[in-house]
Parts: C-alpha cells; structure tokens; sequence
C-alpha cells in the first residue's frame, strides 16, 4: 500500500519535471533555437589566420599544405571536403614505456592542444582537389591551408605523414 | 440558437413541421461543421508550432520569395487540408468496401454530434438538454464502433491491432472519466450543461471562483482524472497507442489516404476540443468570467469558453511532446489500478463533505 502511494507520488513529480522542462524550451525559443533559415540566415564565414602574410590570401590556392605536426587527426577537414579527397588514418597513441608513465598524449601542438591520436596517413589526392579551400575553416588547429608552390612540381598524392622508429 | 428557438421560428411561418425541424437542425449544424474545420487549422497549426518550439525548432516558416507557407508559416495547415483533398481516395482491393468507406464518416459522427450540447455561451447552445452531459458522453463513444470498422474492414495487421487497442482503451478510460462526472453531477444535482455552469457561478470570499475544482480537494483531483482520462478517450500521446507510429504505422488509420484520413484527423481534434469543454463546462465554469463582476457578457462568455478550452488543448499539446507513450500493460495499470480506484474514492469523499460541509 505504502508502494501503491509512493508510485503515484512519484509518477505526479517526474511528470512535473518533464513538463518544466518542455516549457522552458517553449519559452527559452528565442535564444535555444536551432535551425538556420538558410537562405536568408547563413552561417558567418570565418576569418581564419592562414600561417603567413600573403596580400592575396584565398586568391592564389595552389596547393594545399599540412602542418603534420600540429594534426591531431579531428577528421574535421575530410568531412568537409566536398570530393572526398583527403583521407586521413589515425591510431590510438601508444602507451609510453616505463621512462614517461601516464603522459596521455603524443605532443603538443603549437595552439597547446594535447595530441590525442597519431596520424598514420593524411593524404591529399591533389588530382580530385577542387581548391575550394572548405577543409580550411574547420581546423581547429590552423593546420591544413593553401600555400603558394615552392617547388615546380608536386607529387599528385601527397602523403604528409612521416612517422619513423627510434630504436 | 436552439433548435427550438429556431423551430418556434418556422412555426410562425406556416404548418411544416417534419420540414422546419430539418431546417433547423441544419441550420444548426452547418455552422458547428465549420466551426469544428477552422478549429482544426487552428488546432494543427498550434501543433504544429508549439511542438516545434518545445524541440528548439522554428516549426513551419516561409521566408523570401517563391512557394512557401507564408508569414510565420500561416499558410501551412491550410497547404496541409489542401493536400488531404486532393490526394487519391484508395481502397485496398481485400477491404470490406461498405465498412471502410463508412467508418471515418462513423467516427466523424460520434465527434459532431457531441458539439449539440456544448454551452459556448449562455444563448449559443444548440440544444439544452436536462441530460447534456450524459447524452455527450454517450455519443462520444460512438467513435469506438467507427475505429473497430475501419481496422477489421482494412484487412491490415496493423489496423486490426490498433482497433483492439482503441477499443480496449476507450471503454476502460470511460470508466473513470464518467465517475469523476458523477462527482459534478452529485454536487449540482444536474445533468444539463447549462444548469451545470449556473451552479457554479459567484465567488467565494469574493475573488475565488466557485468553480467546482476548487470546491472540495475531491473535486481538484476529479478533474485531473476527468482531464486525463480525456486524453486517454482522445488517443493522444501519451496514450496513442492504438495509432502507435513507430509499432503500428498508424494504427486502424493505415490503409486510409485522402479526405477519409482527414475526417479521422478532424474527429480526433474535435475529441479534443469536446473533452476539454467538459472539463471546462463541469470542472471551471464553463463560460463565467474568473474576474469578479465583470467581463459576464455574452460575448465574453464566449471568449471565456474558448480561451479555457483552448488553454486545455494546449495542454493536450504539451503532453503529447513531453511524454513517452505507454505500453499496453501500463496503460491498463493506470486505469484499472490508478484513476478507478482513486475516482471511487472520490465520490464517497464529496459525499461525505458535502453532507458534512456542504
């Protein structure tokens, strides 16, 4: 019996909550809402620092360049890649020997960002790239950008990765 | 407008009378259709928005140029009716043509006629029976006989469930339902709407409405298990399993397309809007104003009514985002183990302090 009134009880305030909860989101639309009334509403277009001075930054894109050592394999940049031409491999960093115990990571890049996953593979297909410069904005790290060549002639896939043994 | 009033009318024009009650209950009745087609839009598009903003979502917009829904989305349940219009009427070929064609019609039927006896104000009911509310809970389970045509006669699966489900769950809702009535009905020793309402008018130590939820503690908590059970009778979430989506595609609803889906979409709210105006009419008024001594016109007992019924199918809407739906052994748990029990206790309970107090 004691059970019985205990569970109406508790159906009367759990009900209570989820009806708060639905209310406030009715009456917090203005600021929680969600969806882009895209033609009219787009998202802004960010400034993004490209790593150099140049006069006609998102003119010249020749090629696209990776700071391998600031990747931390997010895969931000080959989703956003309209033709699927970056594909990047990644595995879990492996555990450290007895010299440096509990590190959890495999570096640091220049933003301060603890590097979670080493990048086995980060290639670019510069054959499908169609230099529309979309993986640019995603990085969060500001290493993927286009870069003016510096040499005559690249290599149409180019592999950034460039992991080697210690022994 | 009664069909009375309407009929003494005629009477005065000539000695017609097979000919002047037909006028008359269709003078009556063209208006209640298009009352219960506009609420529905209504309805839909409060739905519609309302579920939205509790999702973070803007719901139906129309922004720039070219075919869109219109200012804030206006146009949407109307583009929506369009569409129910002009979609093709199918009939499966294994169905029961006879029973699947009348069903809907049944079903509609059961929700119209329920609208004669709503008092939307002190003039504006169509007829003022001295057993309104029993005669609207009567025919409003007419609905039921509607969905066990159209899921036997679809020869679907899902429809036949649905309907069992239906069934199953009407019948057993009514039985709270009528008992938190009969707890109205001790107190005003009435049946009729408007003799309801009456009772209920004047306020106690000047600003609290005497309406009869606030009466007694009973009474408060006949009218939730009234309201509840309502939305039970309506199928709406959380109790719409017979039209479970996600389980039964769309319950007895299935092999139905077109204007004949409409009518099933329309009586649905038009179940709606009669559960609340007798929640409203037995539990909170009906169409007297809450303020003291004012605002007691006609015209704002309207508004009075409307407002009320309305803020209790907001609620409808509110339950129906917020909730899960209930499987079917916890709906018959609610039921059988829940309100009943608690709605007989109810009726003993405004006995006593009714003679006791009273």
């Amino acid at each position: 019996m004691k059970k019985y009134f205990a569970n109406i009880w508790g159906t009367i305030t759990t009900l209570k909550t989820g009806m708060g909860i639905t209310w406030r989101h009715m009456m917090n639309i203005k600021k929680d809402n969600v969806t882009l009334q895209y033609p009219e509403e787009r998202w802004p277009r960010p400034e993004r620092d490209i790593g150099f001075e140049h006069e006609n930054y998102n003119v010249i894109r020749s090629r696209l360049h990776v700071d391998i050592d600031d990747c931390i394999g997010c895969l931000k940049c080959e989703r956003a890649c309209p033709v699927d031409c970056i594909k990047i491999d990644t595995i879990k960093a492996p555990t450290r020997g007895e010299d440096i115990p509990n590190i959890g990571h495999t570096g640091v890049t220049e933003n301060g960002t603890n590097k979670a996953l080493v990048v086995s593979r980060f290639t670019i297909d510069m054959s499908e790239c169609c230099y529309c410069n979309l993986c640019v904005y995603p990085c969060p790290e500001e290493c993927i950008y286009m870069v003016v060549p510096i040499v005559p002639s690249i290599p149409l896939i180019m592999n950034f990765p460039n992991l080697t043994v210690k022994i | 407008m009664t069909v009375d009033t309407l009929m003494n009318w005629f009477a005065k024009l000539g000695d017609f009378p097979e000919l002047a009650f037909i006028l008359a209950v269709l003078i009556c009745a063209v208006p209640v259709f298009l009352f219960i087609a506009v609420y529905a839009l209504v309805a839909i598009y409060g739905e519609l928005k309302i579920s939205s903003f509790m999702q973070d979502k803007v719901g139906p917009m129309g922004q720039g140029v070219g075919l869109h829904a219109g200012k804030w989305g206006l146009l949407q349940p109307v583009a929506d009716a369009l569409k129910l219009i002009l979609k093709e009427d199918i009939i499966p070929t294994s169905a029961d043509k006879k029973l699947f064609i009348l069903a809907p019609f049944i079903v509609f039927i059961g929700a119209f006629i329920a609208f004669a006896a709503l008092p939307f104000n002190q003039n504006i009911i169509i007829a003022d029976m001295n057993i309104g509310i029993f005669y609207i809970l009567a025919v409003s389970s007419l609905g039921v006989i509607g969905l066990i045509m159209a899921g036997w006669s679809s020869n679907n699966k899902w429809s036949l469930y649905g309907a069992m489900r239906s069934a199953a769950q009407i019948v057993s809702y009514e039985i709270p339902a009528a008992l938190s009535i009969i707890v109205v009905i001790m107190l005003t020793g009435t049946l009729s709407m408007q003799g309801i309402i009456q009772h209920q008018s004047g306020f106690v130590w000047g600003i609290l409405p005497n309406w009869i939820i606030f009466q007694n503690p009973f009474t408060f908590l006949a009218f939730f298990i009234f309201f509840i059970s309502g939305v039970a009778e309506c199928n709406r979430t959380p109790f719409d399993i017979p039209e479970a989506e996600s389980e039964l595609v769309a319950g007895a609803f299935t092999e139905y397309s077109g204007m004949r889906y409409a009518f099933f979409f329309l009586s649905e709210y038009a179940n709606m809007f009669i559960v609340s105006g007798i929640a409203v009419t037995a539990f909170l008024g009906g169409w007297q104003s809450p303020i003291p001594g004012i605002l007691n016109s006609p015209a704002w007992g309207l508004w009075w009514f409307m407002s009320k019924a309305m803020f209790l199918i907001f609620v409808m809407i509110w339950f129906r985002w917020t909730f899960p739906r209930l499987r079917v052994d916890q709906l018959m748990n609610v039921c059988w183990k829940g309100f009943t029990p608690i709605a007989m206790v109810n009726i003993f309970g405004v006995g006593i302090w009714h003679l006791m107090l009273g």
